[in-house]
């Protein structure tokens, strides 16, 4: 089990160097749900650090991107990082046709839900799988047993929950001709609010509590991963340092989000 | 250049053969595995039966089978394919790579990759040529330029959206549904939380427009880009909608039917017919536009209504029976002795004044206005059990 950081900035990951094992960076134009992005250059300075860095290019690739992607991924693979993280099926195309070594994490967050899925990837050369943050601790226990693949588990952060190509909140602002100061948003409804970021690939609405499931036993997993967005760098640190020394005591409070919680399916009866 | 398949939502098997008269070449319905749990899902004797009345009019049946899996589904996939195969489905729908490894593994089953695998590039397409799919339902987020450049560059069937409801977010990209209702949206549970309205706030500050936020955009409707999809070599035209009503199906199918037609039986002096956009608003009651086809995802294309949809009573009655110059209809609506309707079927149109209306006991009245009531109205010219009444357009308010 290893401990994986998604970072805001350099100074960030190098105040926590020695509580975590990896960075997940979310890498400039082709990622999506992050606070931050990081250009190429910026991340080859991320590898100083000594620790092992995966990239985040897990955007919904659209057609016009593909020529400028087929580069970027050409020069992510002479950076020698642990993996890249992505959504869209042309990367594990491109991987094949470019050749590139760099391996690949499956990370189509909410449907890395079952074992055969992820063994499926893995016969395609994809020897990762970033599990989906909606399914039950029987599940993911289900899917460690039965599949190849090392596994990337959220463990503690505020999730990702809808994700649109659309700018809701800049539409919503200019429709009617609202003054906003560029602060931190939130959709509010019923005592709960959810942040929601507008930003240049489109918009993503994130859970209204912070995911901490810490108390739970998930050595077996091969990386989790803590997420600083929206979280004081001071306070990430502290989880962090007390999840290291293992020291059962947190400021924010234990949520176990789906852990124990599983959603209905159901098909209609006649 | 090949003649596009006209494909259609069937929610139940009145529906599909609603769908399949009414002009659709193709239908597409739900089973188990499906990301409708709560339509009426066919059992597989009625994808039989579906399958048996569309093949007997050389027409197609697909079924979608586009959950993203859990892992106590995968057990069950199998049988369940092995069952699909022996109907003689056409095609399933497929969105979850670990289904397309063991339809191929254990059926003859041909596989159409679902919306929700989101492809919108020309690499992703290849990919997924090259595991056996045989045909791609593009992600609505594709613009005219991505299409053109896939279809040239992968050769593979696209079928694309042209009618209907959106999703606010990228397909499968969304699990409001999970978290705010505990209802899993990729494996059919999707409570509609992009219809909802919020609060939208700044730090503690309210963003308060006339109007809630919400997510909710308006419809999609490539009615106008009929031409130019044909002339891009789309394979098949997409309505959405396998929760609404025959109705809805029957007058969306029909017109978009009328339209494909007329441009490819004379496509010199095709022009495009006001009149077809206007039944399109009335029936479906919602703004539609070109979407991202055309480029548009900005403001004017949101819908801040406050959740207040004015319904139109523009269906007025099924025609369930026919005999002696009279129809037997089912009333879904309010209308009178005196008014102007159209009576539309599967390949026939016109208008008619109601001269004269029955009870169930041959009492003549002037007014119909209990829903599902029985009555009957004079007509001259034979009809049957497939059509159905409306306010004629010429009545209605634009």
């Amino acid at each position: 089990m290893e401990t994986v950081a998604i970072i805001k900035s350099f100074n960030q990951a190098n105040d926590i160097k020695e509580l975590v094992d990896a960075f997940i960076l979310p890498i400039k134009d082709y990622s999506i749900n992050f606070e931050s992005s990081f250009t190429l250059d910026e991340i080859n300075t991320f590898k100083m650090l000594g620790k092992k860095v995966f990239l985040a290019v897990n955007k919904n690739i659209h057609n016009s991107e593909i020529d400028d992607l087929k580069e970027k991924l050409i020069e992510i693979d002479k950076l020698n990082i642990n993996g890249i993280i992505y959504y869209d099926a042309s990367i594990v195309k491109l991987k094949k046709d470019l050749d590139l070594k760099t391996d690949l994490i499956w990370s189509q967050e909410h449907m890395v839900t079952n074992y055969g899925t992820i063994n499926y990837w893995y016969d395609k050369g994809v020897k990762y799988s970033y599990l989906s943050s909606e399914i039950t601790k029987e599940e993911i226990n289900d899917i460690k047993e039965n599949s190849k693949a090392k596994l990337f588990l959220n463990v503690f952060g505020y999730i990702p929950m809808f994700t649109s190509r659309r700018h809701l909140v800049n539409n919503y602002i200019q429709y009617f001709n609202l003054n906003e100061n560029g602060k931190n948003k939130t959709i509010y409804k019923e005592e709960k609010h959810y942040p929601i970021n507008d930003k240049e690939h489109g918009t993503t609405v994130y859970s209204d509590y912070i995911l901490n499931i810490l108390d739970e036993d998930f050595s077996d997993i091969d990386y989790l991963v803590f997420n600083s967005f929206l979280i004081e760098n001071s306070e990430f640190k502290e989880v962090l340092y007390n999840f290291k020394n293992n020291i059962k005591e947190y400021k924010f409070p234990f949520n176990h989000g789906f852990l124990y919680n599983e959603t209905v399916y159901r098909v209609k009866k006649k | 250049m090949i003649k596009p398949e006209l494909l259609a939502p069937a929610g139940d098997l009145e529906r599909l053969k609603i769908a399949l008269l009414y002009g659709a070449d193709a239908v597409y319905i739900g089973g188990t595995f499906n990301l409708r749990a709560n339509a009426d899902n066919f059992t597989v004797s009625e994808i039989q039966k579906g399958v048996d009345f569309a093949h007997s009019l050389s027409k197609k049946v697909y079924v979608t089978v586009n959950i993203a899996m859990h892992n106590k589904e995968l057990n069950k996939i199998i049988d369940y394919l092995k069952e699909l195969d022996n109907t003689g489905v056409d095609a399933i729908i497929v969105s979850d790579p670990a289904i397309i490894k063991l339809a191929k593994e254990n059926t003859n089953l041909v596989i159409h990759l679902s919306t929700q695998a989101s492809t919108l590039n020309k690499e992703a397409a290849a990919f997924w040529k090259s595991e056996g799919v045989s045909r791609i339902v593009l992600a609505r987020e594709c613009s005219m330029e991505d299409i053109k450049d896939i279809k040239e560059s992968v050769g593979i069937e696209l079928e694309v959206f042209v009618h209907g409801a959106m999703c606010a977010s990228y397909s499968g990209r969304c699990v409001l549904s999970n978290f705010l209702t505990s209802r899993d949206s990729n494996r059919g549970g999707c409570s509609q939380i992009c219809r909802w309205d919020f609060d939208l706030k700044e730090d503690d500050k309210d963003l308060k427009g006339e109007k809630p936020f919400t997510f909710c955009t308006k419809d999609l409707s490539l009615i106008k880009y009929i031409p130019e999809l044909i002339n891009l070599g789309v394979d098949s035209f997409k309505i959405e909608g396998r929760m609404r009503s025959a109705y809805y199906i029957a007058t969306i199918t029909s017109v978009y039917r009328k339209v494909i037609d007329e441009f490819w039986n004379n496509p010199e002096d095709y022009e495009y017919n006001l009149k077809y956009e206007q039944v399109l608003r009335r029936c479906a009651n919602r703004d539609s536009v070109p979407q991202f086809f055309d480029g548009s995802f900005g403001k004017d294309v949101q819908y801040y209504n406050g959740r207040i949809e004015v319904t139109n009573q523009d269906f007025l009655g099924t025609v369930i029976g026919y005999s002696d110059n009279l129809m037997k209809v089912e009333q879904r609506n309010y209308f009178k002795k005196g008014d102007l309707v159209t009576v539309f079927g599967p390949n026939d149109e016109f208008d008619m004044t109601i001269e004269k209306v029955y009870d169930e006991d041959m009492n003549e009245i002037d007014i119909v206005r209990h829903p599902k009531q029985i009555v009957y109205i004079k007509c001259d010219k034979k009809v049957s059990n497939d059509y159905m009444i409306k306010k004629a357009l010429s009545t209605i308010d634009k």
